[in-house]
């Protein structure tokens, strides 16, 4: 039988990109945009993709890290005031298990011309099945992989 | 313009109750139930105008003081194993404006013969409307109604 326990945590991940509350809104937004920073940032086979962005929309993703162990992500958007910030719950699955759900919030504040973005997760982290410090480093690693995408488009427009 | 913020915030509240985790948790996942004692405010209407209670499913509920402001709730089911947790995220509105989003965690402990409810808000308090202490008042009396909720549907040994 599965031990069963719930682990609450908040943590909060704050970064400054060289670019406008707009330009890192639209990395968020932009389909072609999300797809090189968020949905592909580590390079694992997706299964099934789906994204909806707007308030009531869903975004949802099955991808598979080393061909056996199936993991689903399934996001739902709560609030979205254009440049300014995103609040959507998230819940994530490995196989039939649901590892975590969580409330996040990513807020998009102009500092001169460029943006400091603050990013807020509130989770409950199921059955022991992932850690806290795990999770935070790969939102730390996702918010990385933005900053490469906003120099990479920068340098393109 | 609306000044933009964002106030998180987590609430833990917990009670132990004379009643199984089993009928504790029927208390949590039917209309009829809920419909007594799942209301925030002391006197004020709810209404259910959505009801599934099911992972994937959710519930779109409205309550207010009478006379006053309408709360409108829309929740989304993340997890739910019986008798144990239930684990669902929130959005909430208030005269078409968005005031709070939060993730709520139930736990159903067994305690002796009785069962040991703690609930966990992790919640985002959305550009002033909404506070801190509106919902722990609020989490306070539900909580306190499902203790009469319980005795009302005790069977008798």
């Amino acid at each position: 039988m599965t031990d069963r326990s719930v682990t609450h945590a908040t943590f909060v991940i704050e970064r400054v990109y060289d670019a406008s509350p707009a330009r890192v809104f639209k990395a968020f937004s932009d389909p072609a945009a999300r797809n090189r920073w968020f949905v592909k940032a580590d390079n694992w086979p997706i299964a099934e993709y789906t994204f909806d962005f707007r308030v009531g929309g869903r975004e949802t993703g099955r991808f598979s890290p080393d061909g056996t162990m199936m993991v689903y992500n399934e996001t739902i958007y709560q609030d979205i005031v254009p440049d300014n910030r995103m609040i959507f719950a998230y819940s994530m699955m490995i196989g039939d298990k649901r590892i975590s759900s969580s409330l996040a919030t990513v807020e998009l504040k102009a500092e001169g011309t460029k943006t400091r973005l603050f990013y807020t997760e509130q989770g409950a982290f199921l059955d022991g099945l992932d850690k806290v410090a795990d999770r935070e480093k790969g939102c730390r690693d996702l918010y990385e992989q933005l900053a490469l995408e906003l120099e990479r488009s920068a340098a393109i427009a | 313009m609306t000044e933009r913020s964002i106030h998180h915030s987590t609430i833990v509240i917990e009670r132990t109750y004379d009643a199984s985790p089993s009928r504790v948790f029927a208390a949590w996942s039917t209309r009829e139930a809920l419909l007594r004692w799942g209301n925030p405010g002391d006197g004020w209407d709810l209404a259910y105008d959505h009801f599934d209670f099911r992972v994937g499913g959710g519930d779109i509920n409205r309550f207010g003081p009478r006379g006053g402001p309408t709360f409108r709730n829309e929740t989304t089911y993340f997890d739910i194993v019986p008798d144990v947790r239930i684990v669902s995220a929130s959005s909430m509105t208030s005269e078409g404006k968005h005031i709070f989003a939060s993730l709520i965690t139930a736990e159903f402990i067994l305690a002796g013969k009785g069962c040991r409810l703690i609930v966990t808000e992790q919640g985002a308090f959305l550009d002033g409307h909404d506070k801190r202490a509106n919902h722990e008042a609020g989490w306070s009396e539900m909580l306190d109604k499902l203790r009469i909720e319980l005795l009302r549907t005790q069977v008798a040994a």
